[in-house]
């Protein structure tokens, strides 16, 4: 069978989903790649239609149609990212195609797939069949993405003349972050908070436990979101990715969303719900109110430094 | 401008859920963490643009009445009108969902359409971007800020790791908000209260049609984690963890 991968473009850039991706594609059949930009394709390992585009846009829908009717795949495979979701959608319910979101792995069985999805902020698995052609959103880090890497085959450049699609939304500019006062990416230790914490006062707490631990404050989307922190702060898909040491999760339920961006060597993580998702990705969990735990975590530190 | 959010609800998990084969039962609902955001961006537009909001809770059957509070804080925080669409089958296609909504949506004339991005329970598509194909309006997700400028939209969008893109949409469009570009507005209790005997609500009937392609096998929980959780007292669990900070060699 054919399968059409729908790379990851970031800035000019192939992100590592897209070769996650187009390494589980392999599985499944013949795999080409759809590239919008002129990002550098040499390491898809792959065919790819490069399609000269500029940015990817919500409206390239339109290319995923035309390339669709060329190559008549059986699976379309796009990343569960801000960019590839919006295009996602829209084909698949511009041609009528079934269409399983978050997905985090896929099988042909029969004349079509089974998908699983992890959903419900990570609490629930659902098997879902799906009738070929099928559109996939794939979940970071659910595939390897060292198959998805190599040389590539064939790559054809169309231009959007050739595919006769028309404007629907205009890019302006990219607004990049701000530079803050620390880089959350770059710490050692990071102490993050989510909705658990409570209340605004509560942070202190969190931030009194990251100075005994000689480590920074970040937060979940709800904790940014509310203002009790900058938006610098943020880990997950929208945020950052923290690649150190250590992160604490205080009252963090661990969504898909939220744990795509914690790959610190050691997670610990306090909940007071046994079944929180973030345990799943913890060498240490504890199962605790942490407004009542970490002061005296607190106090247990600073005897133990002496 | 004339402005509609749609505010779905979803089972709230800081309560319990039953997970069961064939469905999930869960113990109470709230509304959607991103529709709320949505409503609030609407609020904003209409700050900043004038006009009018309208909120469109989208419920079936079994979450009818659980929509009439969130549907309330919307009112307390300014909407204008308040309808609840009442899908006539409960489904998890949200592009069964998007056919119906669109024919109900079609000749209301609305310049904007905002819904959250993503809802918790979105494992077979997602509403706005399959709302537009159905209404045939541009679609823009991952929203977190609408300006007007000369008539045209002008849009935030998230794209990950902290980087943002500015686009130009024209209007009529629906925008898929992720946050909302200030914290959502607090209600107090009493001000709740008085909304929800005060508010006016709407009710329609959306025919959902029935479309093939994809099937539930099963509902199940994830894999239990490998690690045993530490349980007991804050003076014992506080030890504890200062021997693994040790052995993590943080102490
Ligand atoms: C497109 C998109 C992008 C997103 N990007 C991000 C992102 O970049 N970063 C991000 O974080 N989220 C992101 N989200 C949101 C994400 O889906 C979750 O909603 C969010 O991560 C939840 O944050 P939380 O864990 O703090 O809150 P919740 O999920 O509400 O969890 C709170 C946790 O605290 C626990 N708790 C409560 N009280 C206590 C207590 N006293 N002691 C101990 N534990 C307690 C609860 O058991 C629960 O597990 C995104 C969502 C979308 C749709």
């Amino acid at each position: 069978m054919n399968v059409l991968v729908f790379a990851e473009v970031v800035e000019n850039e192939i992100q590592e989903i897209t070769y996650e991706l187009v390494g589980k594609a392999k599985q499944l059949g013949d795999v080409t790649t759809l590239v919008v930009g002129n990002a550098d394709v040499s390491n898809i390992n792959s065919d790819v239609i490069q399609v000269d585009a500029g940015e990817p846009l919500p409206w390239h829908y339109k290319i995923v149609e035309k390339v669709f009717e060329k190559l008549k795949p059986s699976a379309i495979l796009f990343g569960n990212t801000l960019t590839s979701i919006d295009i996602a959608a829209q084909f698949a319910a511009q041609l009528d195609l079934p269409m399983a979101t978050m997905v985090t792995d896929i099988s042909a069985k029969d004349d079509g797939f089974v998908a699983t999805s992890l959903v419900y902020g990570g609490k629930v698995l659902v098997d879902l069949a799906l009738k070929s052609p099928a559109v996939f959103v794939v979940n970071r880090g659910s595939f390897p993405a060292e198959e998805g890497k190599g040389s590539v085959g064939n790559v054809e450049k169309l231009s959007l003349e050739e595919l006769g699609v028309s404007d629907g939304i205009e890019f302006v500019g990219y607004i990049k972050p701000e530079v803050e006062d620390v880089d959350i990416s770059k710490m050692d230790i990071v102490v993050s908070v989510g909705r658990g914490i409570g209340d605004e006062a509560n942070i202190e707490l969190a931030e009194e436990l990251a100075e005994v631990l000689g480590g920074v404050v970040a937060g979940s989307r709800p904790v940014i979101d509310s203002g009790w922190l900058p938006k610098t702060r943020q880990v997950g898909r929208s945020g950052k990715t923290v690649t150190g040491k250590l992160y604490l999760a205080l009252g963090i339920s661990g969504a898909t969303e939220h744990v795509e961006g914690v790959k610190a060597k050691n997670v610990i993580a306090i909940n007071i719900d046994r079944n929180a998702p973030i345990f799943r990705i913890s060498r240490c969990g504890v199962v605790a109110d942490v407004l009542e735990l970490v002061p005296v975590l607190i106090e247990k530190i600073r005897e133990a430094k002496g | 401008m004339k402005i509609c959010a749609v505010l779905r609800v979803v089972p709230d998990l800081v309560e319990e859920i039953e997970i069961e084969e064939t469905e999930i039962v869960p113990f109470a609902y709230i509304a959607n963490e991103r529709d709320e955001h949505a409503v609030e961006e609407a609020l904003i537009l209409k700050e900043k643009a004038g006009g009018s909001v309208d909120v469109l809770g989208v419920v079936d059957e079994d979450t009818a009445s659980d929509v009439d509070e969130p549907l309330a804080m919307a009112y307390a925080k300014g909407a204008d009108n308040l309808i609840k669409a009442i899908l006539s089958r409960k489904t998890f296609r949200r592009y069964e969902v998007a056919k119906g909504l669109a024919e109900f949506l079609k000749d209301k004339g609305y310049d904007v359409i905002f819904t959250g991005i993503q809802a918790i329970d979105a494992f077979a598509g997602t509403l706005g971007g399959m709302l537009a194909r159905c209404m045939n309006l541009p679609y823009i997700g991952g929203v977190v800020e609408v300006d007007v400028q000369n008539g045209t939209l002008v849009v935030k969008k998230e794209l990950g790791g902290g980087l943002l893109g500015e686009y130009r949409v024209s209007t009529p469009a629906i925008l898929g908000v992720v946050s909302a570009e200030r914290p959502l507005k607090f209600v107090p209790f009493a001000k709740l209260k008085k909304a929800m005997k005060e508010a006016n609500i709407d009710e329609v009937d959306i025919e959902v049609p029935e479309i093939e392609g994809i099937d539930v096998l099963r509902y199940y929980e994830p894999p239990k984690p490998e690690i045993t959780l530490l349980e007991g007292d804050p003076e014992e669990l506080a030890e504890k963890l200062v021997e693994v900070l040790k052995e993590v060699s943080v102490l």
